[in-house]
C-alpha cells in the first residue's frame, strides 16, 4: 500500500512539473505584432511578460523574439496567429557541460588536419578579394529624402557612408539636365544645409541632388522641389482648417507638423514640431517626436 | 585465463615503475631544481627577450580559462538576467538622453545608471534640460573616470561638466591592458583619502545593500570578472522606444536600469572591449562586448555572489614543483634506460600533460570558480626535457671534480 501511495505521489509530482506554466518575455519586436490574452487584443510591447495561454499575432513583415522561462530565446518571423502553448518545446533549458565540451574540443582539434598553409594549399585561402566593390554604392541616402519640398528655412540633406571617406561631393542638377550638375560642393560632413545653396535655386522649380564619396559616382538622384510661398501658405491654411473644435495650439502645431512631414515639407515640419514642443514642454510625445525627427534627419 | 584485474594491473604497474623508479634519486630532485633555477635566471634578465617571439606576441593576452568561454560554451546556459535592463542611448544628444532618463524614471526603477560622460558644455538649452534631470533623479548613478598617470603612480579624478548635479557617481574604469581583454574590475578606489565605489558597486549598493556589503567585506583590490552573459542575455530596449511608449509599463519597475551604448553589429566597435567571451581567444580579433554589458556582467556577478578565487602563487609554484618532479622522474627513466624512445615519449607525455592540466584548470574554473594558473606547470614540463641534457653535463663535471654521486657518470649520452 505504501509503495502504491509513493508511486501516486511521484506521478502527481511529475504531472505538476509537466503542467508548469511557461512564461514568455517579449524581447524584441519588428513590424505589427499584437498579443491576444483573455480575448483582448493589445499591441505587443517589448518587455511584456506573456503566459502560455496568450496568442501572438504577427502581421506580414513582422517579427517577434521571445525568451521562455528566462532561458531559451527564439524568433517567430512568419506572419500568423500563434498560441504560445505551441512553443513548449522551445522552452527546454540547455545542459551544457564544459568538462565534456573540453574533451570534444581537444579531440576535434587533434583530429582536424586543417587546410594546410596559404603557401602549400593556396586554393583554400583565396577567398579574400583585394579590391573595393563598386556594385554597392558607398553612400546611403534615407528614402525619406527621396522627395523634399522646400519653401524657406534651413534643413540638412543628409547621407550615410559605408566607408571611412573623409570628403563627399554634393551635386545639384537641373531637372532638364541630369548629366552635368550645375552646382557642386565638397564637404567633410555627411550632410549639406539647403541654405548653403538656396541662392542657386529658383522658386517653383524642381531639382535633383545626390552625394558621393569624393572621386566616386552615385547615380541615385533625389528630388528637391522649391515650392513657391503662395502654394505652401495655401497648404498650411488648408491644414489649419482640418483640425477639430477645441484643438489647442500645441495640438494643432503637432498635427500640422505631422501632415507637413507626410507631404515632404521637412524644413517646415521641423518648425511646427519645435513649436508644438515649445508650446507644451511637458508633453513627452511632442518632445520625443521632435527628438526622433531631429535624429532621423541629422539635425543638430 | 587470467582475471581482468591482472590484465590491467600489469600496464599500471609498468607505468608506476617508470614514474617512481627515479623519483627519490638525488639527480631527479637536482634536475628539477635546475628547471626552476633556469626559470629564475631567465626572469632576472632585465631585457625583453621576447620582442621577436611570435608565440609570445600572439599569446600576450592569453589566459587558458578563456577557452572555457570562447570554445567550451561556459555561460551559454546562464539564464536571462531579469534584474537588469539596458536602455540603448544610441547616438542621442544630451536632450535626448535627458528624455530617455525621464521616461525610464517614470517606470520607477530601483536604481538607474548612465554610462556616458560629458566633458564640456554644449548647447545651453540641452545642457540645462540634462542638468535638471540629473538634479531631479536621486537614484541615478552617473559614471566618473579616473586617469592613471605614470603607470598608476598618480591618480586623477576627471571632472565632468555636470559634476555638481550628480546625486551619485561610480567610476567606470575596468582593469585590462591597452586593447587587451578585460578580465578584472576594481570594486573600490582610494583617491585623496576618500574611497570611491565603482559604477557596478554603486548600483548594487542601491539595489541590494547586503550584496554590496559582501563585496565590501571582501575588499579585494581587484576581482576577476565571472562573465556569464552576452548582450542577448539582458533585455536591451531602444531609448526611442522607451520615449515613444513602446515598452511595457512595468518593464523597468524595481530593476537596475542601465543607460548606455549597445550595438551588436560586429563592424561597430564604439565603446566595445575585448572579453574572454570573444570567439577568438588568441591572436588578432575585434572587440566583442559593449562597455555597458561588461558593467552588467559585473553587476550580475555581485548580485549572484559569484566570486572567483584565484589560488595564491605559492600554490601555483607548489603544483609546478610536484608536477615537474614527477615528469623529471619519468623522463629520466626513459633517458637512462630507453634512450631510443626518449624524445618520442617525452613529446607525447608533454602533449598528454598539457591536455590533462588544461582540463584540470578548466574544470576547477568552471565547477568551483577556482582559478589555478597552470601556465607555470606547463612551462616546467616543456623545459624539463632540455634541462636533462644540461643537468647531465653538469652532473658529470661535478662527478669528475668533486666525486659527486650521479646516475649519469656511467651512461653518458
Amino acid at each position: 500500500m505504501k509503495r502504491l501511495q509513493f508511486l501516486l505521489v511521484m506521478f502527481l509530482a511529475a504531472g505538476t512539473a509537466m503542467a508548469q506554466d511557461n512564461s514568455f518575455l517579449l524581447y524584441s519586436l519588428k513590424g505589427n505584432v499584437s498579443v491576444v490574452d483573455n480575448k483582448v487584443e493589445t499591441k505587443a510591447k517589448v518587455g511584456q511578460l506573456l503566459k502560455s495561454s496568450a496568442n501572438l499575432k504577427i502581421a506580414p513583415g513582422g517579427m517577434a523574439t521571445l525568451i521562455c522561462n528566462q532561458a531559451s530565446m527564439f524568433t517567430v518571423n512568419k506572419a500568423g496567429n500563434y498560441s504560445l502553448n505551441k512553443f513548449k518545446d522551445s522552452c527546454r533549458e540547455g545542459s551544457n557541460n564544459v568538462s565534456a565540451n573540453y574533451i570534444k574540443y581537444v579531440w576535434n582539434q587533434m583530429t582536424s588536419h586543417g587546410e594546410g598553409s596559404p603557401g602549400s594549399n593556396r586554393k583554400a585561402f583565396m577567398n579574400t578579394v583585394g579590391a573595393v566593390s563598386r556594385s554597392i554604392n558607398n553612400i546611403w541616402i534615407d528614402p525619406r529624402l527621396d522627395t523634399v519640398n522646400y519653401t524657406a528655412g534651413d534643413f540638412p540633406l543628409s547621407w550615410k557612408s559605408y566607408t571611412d571617406a573623409g570628403e563627399f561631393q554634393f551635386s545639384l542638377y537641373n531637372s532638364s539636365n541630369i548629366a552635368d550638375p550645375f552646382y557642386t560642393q565638397v564637404t567633410s560632413k555627411s550632410k549639406i544645409m539647403i541654405n548653403s545653396f538656396a541662392t542657386k535655386i529658383k522658386e517653383g522649380s524642381s531639382y535633383y541632388w545626390t552625394s558621393a564619396v569624393k572621386g566616386e559616382e552615385n547615380d541615385e538622384l533625389k528630388v528637391l522641389n522649391f515650392v513657391s510661398k503662395d502654394t505652401y501658405d495655401k497648404l498650411v491654411s488648408l491644414l489649419k482648417t482640418q483640425g477639430g473644435a477645441g484643438e489647442a495650439p500645441a495640438e494643432q502645431a503637432y498635427r500640422i507638423a505631422f501632415m507637413l512631414e507626410d507631404a515632404h515639407y521637412l524644413a517646415e515640419a521641423y518648425q511646427y514640431y519645435s513649436k508644438a514642443a515649445q508650446l507644451a514642454p511637458d508633453n513627452v510625445l511632442y518632445r520625443s517626436t521632435l527628438m526622433s525627427f531631429k535624429k532621423d534627419y541629422e539635425i543638430k | 585465463m587470467k582475471p581482468f584485474h591482472k590484465h590491467i594491473g600489469r600496464p599500471f604497474k609498468s607505468v608506476h615503475i617508470r614514474i617512481t623508479k627515479y623519483l627519490l634519486e638525488r639527480d631527479t630532485m637536482f634536475a628539477t631544481a635546475w628547471v626552476f633555477i633556469f626559470i629564475l635566471m631567465v626572469g632576472l634578465i632585465p631585457l625583453n627577450t621576447h620582442f621577436f617571439d611570435p608565440i609570445k606576441l600572439a599569446l600576450e593576452d592569453f589566459d587558458f580559462n578563456d577557452i572555457a568561454y570562447s570554445k567550451l560554451g561556459k555561460g551559454e546556459d546562464t539564464k536571462f538576467d531579469n534584474r537588469v535592463v539596458i536602455v540603448n542611448i544610441g547616438h542621442a544628444d544630451r536632450e535626448g538622453m535627458a528624455m530617455m532618463i525621464e521616461a525610464g524614471a517614470a517606470q520607477n526603477p530601483k536604481v538607474m545608471g548612465l554610462d556616458a560622460f560629458f566633458e564640456t558644455e554644449k548647447d545651453p538649452h540641452q545642457d540645462s534640460v540634462l542638468r535638471e534631470v540629473f538634479e531631479k533623479n536621486k537614484n541615478l548613478v552617473v559614471i566618473s573616470r579616473f586617469k592613471y598617470l605614470h603607470h598608476g603612480e598618480e591618480i586623477e579624478l576627471m571632472e565632468d561638466h555636470f559634476q555638481e548635479s550628480f546625486a551619485q557617481q561610480g567610476f567606470a574604469n575596468v582593469v585590462g591592458e591597452d586593447r587587451g581583454s578585460i578580465r578584472h574590475f576594481a570594486p573600490f578606489e582610494q583617491y585623496k583619502g576618500k574611497e570611491y565605489n565603482s559604477f557596478a558597486a554603486q548600483l548594487v549598493k542601491n539595489y541590494d545593500p547586503p550584496k554590496f556589503e559582501r563585496l565590501f567585506k571582501r575588499h579585494k583590490e581587484t576581482e576577476i570578472i565571472d562573465y556569464s552573459r552576452r548582450t542577448e542575455k539582458y533585455l536591451v530596449v531602444e531609448g526611442e522606444d522607451l520615449m515613444a511608449g513602446n515598452i511595457a509599463d512595468s518593464t523597468l519597475t524595481g530593476k537596475i536600469v542601465l543607460f548606455g551604448y549597445v550595438n551588436t553589429n560586429p563592424n561597430d566597435i564604439e565603446d566595445k572591449v575585448f572579453t574572454p567571451m570573444n570567439e577568438k581567444f588568441a591572436g588578432k580579433s575585434i572587440p566583442d562586448m559593449n562597455g555597458i554589458v561588461v558593467h552588467a556582467n559585473i553587476i550580475s556577478q555581485i548580485l549572484d555572489g559569484r566570486y572567483i578565487k584565484k589560488l595564491p602563487s605559492w600554490v601555483t609554484w607548489l603544483v609546478a614543483i610536484l608536477v615537474g618532479w614527477l615528469h623529471m622522474s619519468f623522463f629520466l627513466h626513459y633517458y637512462l634506460e630507453n634512450h631510443i624512445w626518449f624524445h618520442l615519449v617525452a613529446k607525447l607525455a608533454q602533449l598528454a600533460s598539457a591536455i590533462l592540466f588544461g582540463f584540470i584548470g578548466t574544470y576547477l574554473f568552471d565547477r568551483y570558480r577556482v582559478k589555478l594558473d597552470m601556465s607555470k606547470t606547463l612551462v616546467v614540463i616543456a623545459l624539463s626535457v632540455d634541462i636533462i641534457y644540461f643537468y647531465e653535463a653538469w652532473a658529470v663535471w661535478m662527478h669528475k671534480k668533486f666525486n659527486y654521486k650521479t646516475v649519469f657518470h656511467q651512461k653518458h649520452h
